[in-house]
């Protein structure tokens, strides 16, 4: 085969029609200018409530994984993923609504699931303690970083991660 | 900051999770967005492609059984695809390198890290508005263009993704702030390749 016959190595270069463009306008009542985005601002704020409770249905749920997963009900491995997935959504939503600590211990909690490879008594000991410091920050309703109290925390999860490395 | 009118734009938001969904839906309403459609994973948003003409694409990354990246494959790439080419914001908690670049690959437009506020969000649609980008089907890969910057007066050194993403700053929000994961201004560096 010459290489005029080979199929084309190199790339493809196609022009979409610019659909979306043409729907949107430039300035004008309605365009999103700072004030816009200030009230999209005040209304995540204005969730704020709504988030407490959605966070603490996911720690429910976060509770209810953790207790299957003591039980011995299902595959560890089942139960680290599921465990996954529910402090995964925590860590994505926290910080939107001013609870960076939450998004804080979700982040620590998922780096270390992502670690753990089964869920002996060891790892649970390691996992429990994030979800209890994740029960100070829904009971407290510990904003922001959480102060001193936060701080503590966070150094505290930061060991216990260490030593699953 | 331009200003744009988004009230003619179709939204769909696609998260496993109804309260991302309801966060992500507020904030588009507050942006003066009035069509917006929501589907619960990537098999029921394929669905809803086929009869709702969306202009954006907001896509959860953690889903099940078909997840964020499966789904923009088979929109991307899918035989039966209603719209291969409507523009995808990759909203997602990972934030590791090899996690952004995986997104990009699988054909994203635009890289979201959680959590998300109305500037962020809005940040990234006015990029797509700002940024139309070719499409380029090369060997496997077929989506938007993923070296995004063309500055033809550059005569430097061709900088690849890793110097990228090493000097892209820090600041600007995002991250979980672990080692190894990337803030907002960092993955727009690296997407900007």
């Amino acid at each position: 085969m010459s290489d005029q016959q080979k199929p084309a190595a190199s790339s493809q270069i196609i022009r979409p029609p610019q659909t979306l463009q043409s729907k949107v306008e430039k300035g004008g009542p309605g365009a999103v200018d700072l004030d816009a985005l200030a009230r999209a601002e005040e209304v995540i704020a204005s969730l704020a409530d709504d988030y407490l409770k959605w966070v603490r249905d996911d720690f429910v749920r976060l509770e209810a994984a953790f207790a299957k997963m003591k039980a011995g009900e299902g595959s560890d491995k089942e139960n680290l993923e599921a465990l996954f997935q529910i402090s995964h959504d925590m860590k994505g939503q926290g910080g939107s609504f001013g609870y960076d600590l939450m998004t804080a211990i979700g982040d620590h909690l998922c780096r270390l699931l992502e670690t753990l490879d089964k869920a002996g008594p060891r790892e649970q000991g390691m996992i429990r303690v994030h979800i209890d410091a994740m029960r100070v920050v829904i009971t407290k309703e510990l904003k922001g970083d959480g102060g001193n109290e936060g701080r503590q925390l966070l150094m505290g999860l930061s060991l216990v991660g260490e030593k699953a490395k | 900051m331009t200003d744009y009118n988004l009230s003619r734009l179709n939204f769909l938001i696609v998260d496993d999770n109804r309260h991302m969904r309801a966060l992500v839906k507020s904030i588009l309403h507050a942006l003066g967005v009035k069509s917006v459609l929501e589907a619960g994973d990537g098999a029921d948003a394929f669905k809803e492609l086929r009869h709702f003409p969306a202009d954006v694409i907001v896509c959860d990354w953690n889903m099940s059984p078909l997840d964020g990246l499966d789904f923009v494959r088979m929109v991307r790439t899918g035989s039966d695809s209603p719209n291969p080419f409507v523009p995808i914001i990759m909203l997602t908690g990972h934030t590791e390198m090899n996690r952004v670049m995986e997104a990009r690959d699988s054909g994203v437009h635009e890289f979201l890290a959680k959590p998300i506020s109305a500037k962020k969000l809005y940040s990234r649609i006015r990029s797509i508005i700002e940024n139309p980008r070719p499409f380029v089907r090369a060997g496997m890969y077929f989506g938007p263009d993923r070296r995004r910057k063309n500055n033809p007066n550059y005569n430097g050194a061709e900088r690849r993704k890793s110097e990228d993403a090493s000097a892209g700053g820090g600041g600007g929000g995002g991250g979980g702030g672990s080692a190894g994961e990337l803030s907002q201004d960092e993955i727009n560096a690296l997407l900007n390749g």
